[in-house]
């Protein structure tokens, strides 16, 4: 739409011009290259705090204390200063300073003293500014399988999320699970869509559904795994103590459900929708048996033994459900193990449907339709224009090229679906990141909010359009580059999602204090 | 009707009885030409509200194609489920093959 570079001609030409229909955000949002976070302040003097992220609307910048006990709440604002020299070219001192950016909030203690708030996980429910935060005790492996739990997944003592309205720091309500295990790296084992929360419980293979009040309440809403219905345990209950006195075996006492194997909730969903889809396949009667016996009864243990991984919300009553073996519930490198994906209706406790982990139908659906994947609810509209494969032609194009390079199809199909369930709130919405208008190493940062390996070089943003000029780089670290050049250092990087201001946290992993550069706009 | 509107046909011939011709020295008739459709398949049912689909797609998708498997296959399928719906344990299994 912009014929020009210059940004007082681009203001010009906005206020002639009507962009293309639909288009008048993806237009207003070039003017982010001309608005760059070019000068940079090295190794700003900080509090010695870890910086977590900016909230998706930009009005908080959230970190935690040192020994992950306390909330420390920033707003960012912006420099102002004065000068009393002729030529003012460069920031004078007292402006290069933290406290220029960020005004401190307030500070509040979450985790007691055998608590660690856990620093990778935080959620933004922006509609009513509120945060959920988890804090929790050790963790036990080598746990015992007791009370419903399963092998394989250690227990901690106690799990506590915390719900905080972030305009004061008042803690409204708080969720405790005991001696359980929920995935809370990178928010993994939680989704957050609208004011649903999808809680899975690793150890006990349950789903918490609970719901965000606007009051500020955590209210449950149902628990998926055992029971699909909210009634299911009471009818089993009821019917508990019936006597089993044809059992073969004699018993004559009442028998504890525990003990009866038979597949309950969702689990018996599972298995009858598979067997169902195997046995509506063939029509003739023995060629049906053999189907089912090769594909399923041979399996029938490694099904049975399946247990939840990860899970999303797709919309208010539909989930996404990743299957596995034991082995890789917990661990990072689970790529090697099979697994699962299973799409459940909550209000009908139907499954949908079920796909093998290089199943092309899946492939097919999050390749055309990736961001559908990220249930958009009405509030984070801003998740629109994060660069994604399904919206943007950079980013598929990217992928073309790598699937035309893979060597096994099938391969690649199960590498890409290694993504599936998608975590929430893990992707920077800045603009920065728009792969339309900036060009730049993904290796080394993308929207994604992860640690990666840092280099000393700085990481040039490049111009998508002409004249493809380079625009910005964001160098990590000390000015000069440190001076230990084989300590291994990993860098983070925190991109306000409105302004063109971010902070670069490079850490070295001896513990000694992270060095924090401020980029911004002069 | 004359004028930058051009002979144009409408289905009422009392519409665009406020027009004035743009050309006072030749007053074309004002009633346009009426034109009545001879059949009612293209007008649209009483009660139509058109909207957008509020499903997310990939749930659309999956569901058709649940139905899809399920149509062709109608007669196995309800001989597969049992007649009642209360929950109750299989007497037998006779008709599912050895383990």
């Amino acid at each position: 739409m912009f014929r020009s570079h210059n940004v007082a001609a681009r203001i010009f030409e906005r206020q002639i011009c009507t962009p293309a229909p639909g288009t008048s955000i993806h237009c207003a949002r070039r003017f982010y290259e001309n608005l760059v976070p070019s000068c940079t302040i090295y190794d700003v003097e900080c509090p010695d705090h870890s910086f977590r992220k900016f909230t998706d609307d930009g009005r908080y910048l959230i970190s935690f204390s040192r020994n992950h006990q306390d909330l420390i709440v920033y707003r960012p604002t912006w420099l102002s200063f004065s000068c009393k020299d002729e030529n003012c070219h460069d920031l004078p001192l007292k402006a290069k300073r933290f406290e220029s950016f960020f005004t401190q909030l307030y500070c509040v203690p979450l985790a007691s003293s055998s608590e660690v708030i856990c620093k990778d996980f935080f959620l933004y429910i922006e509609s009513n500014q509120f945060g959920l935060f988890a804090t929790s005790t050790a963790q036990i492996h080598d746990a015992p399988a007791v009370g419903g739990a399963i092998q394989g997944v250690p227990s901690i003592e106690k799990i506590t999320f915390h719900l905080l309205r972030l305009e004061d720091g008042v803690i409204l309500d708080e969720r405790v699970f005991r001696n359980d295990y929920v995935n809370l790296a990178h928010s993994m084992g939680v989704f957050l869509y609208d004011d649903l929360l999808a809680i899975l419980s690793l150890r006990y293979q349950t789903i918490h559904i609970l719901q965000i009040r606007d009051s500020g309440n955590l209210v449950d809403v149902r628990a998926i795994g055992a029971f699909c219905r909210e009634d299911d345990e009471l009818f089993i209950n009821s019917n508990m103590h019936v006597p089993m006195n044809h059992v073969g075996n004699g018993l004559q006492h009442n028998e504890p459900f525990s003990d009866i194997s038979f597949l309950s909730g969702i689990k018996q969903r599972l298995l009858s929708f598979i067997f169902r889809a195997i046995w509506n396949e063939e029509t003739d009667e023995t060629l049906r048996i053999q189907c089912l016996k090769k594909k399923f009864y041979y399996h029938f243990q490694d099904y049975v033994d399946l247990i939840i991984w990860k899970v999303q919300f797709l919309d208010r009553h539909h989930l996404l459900i990743k299957f596995g073996s034991v082995d890789g519930g917990i661990s990072r490198n689970a790529d090697h193990l099979p697994a699962f994906f299973a799409v459940y209706n909550m209000e009908t406790t139907e499954v949908i449907a079920f796909f093998s982990q290089n199943s092309a139908e899946l492939y097919f659906l999050f390749e055309q339709f990736c961001d559908h994947f990220h249930a958009t609810s009405k509030h984070s509209l801003y998740m629109n224009f994060i660069s994604s494969h399904s919206n943007n032609i950079h980013a598929f194009e990217q992928l073309r090229f790598n699937k035309n390079k893979a060597s096994s199809s099938s391969q690649f199909v199960k590498k890409m679906l290694v993504s599936l369930p998608f975590s929430c709130q893990s992707q920077s919405p800045s603009p920065y990141f728009d792969q339309s208008l900036f060009r730049f190493d993904e290796k080394l940062i993308s929207a994604t909010d992860r640690h990666r390996q840092s280099t000393d070089h700085p990481i040039k943003f490049i111009l998508r359009r002409q004249p493809y000029s380079l625009k910005f780089k964001i160098k990590p670290g000390p000015e000069n580059g440190s001076t230990d050049g084989r300590t291994k250092k990993i860098s983070s990087f925190l991109f306000h999602p409105v302004l063109p201001l971010a902070l670069s946290v490079q850490q070295t992993l001896f513990l000694q204090p992270s060095v924090v550069n401020i980029h911004f706009r002069k | 009707m004359g004028s930058m509107l051009g002979d144009w046909p409408s289905f009422d011939p009392h519409n665009f009885s406020q027009l004035r011709p743009s050309d006072p020295l030749n007053p074309s008739k004002m009633t346009p030409v009426t034109y009545h459709p001879t059949h009612d398949r293209t007008i649209p049912p009483p009660n139509q509200v058109i909207s957008s689909e509020s499903k997310n797609i990939i749930l659309r998708h999956l569901y058709q194609h649940a139905d899809e498997k399920l149509r062709p296959k109608r007669a196995a399928f309800e001989n597969l489920t049992p007649e009642q719906g209360c929950k109750h344990p299989r007497a037998s299994a006779s008709d599912m093959p050895p383990h």
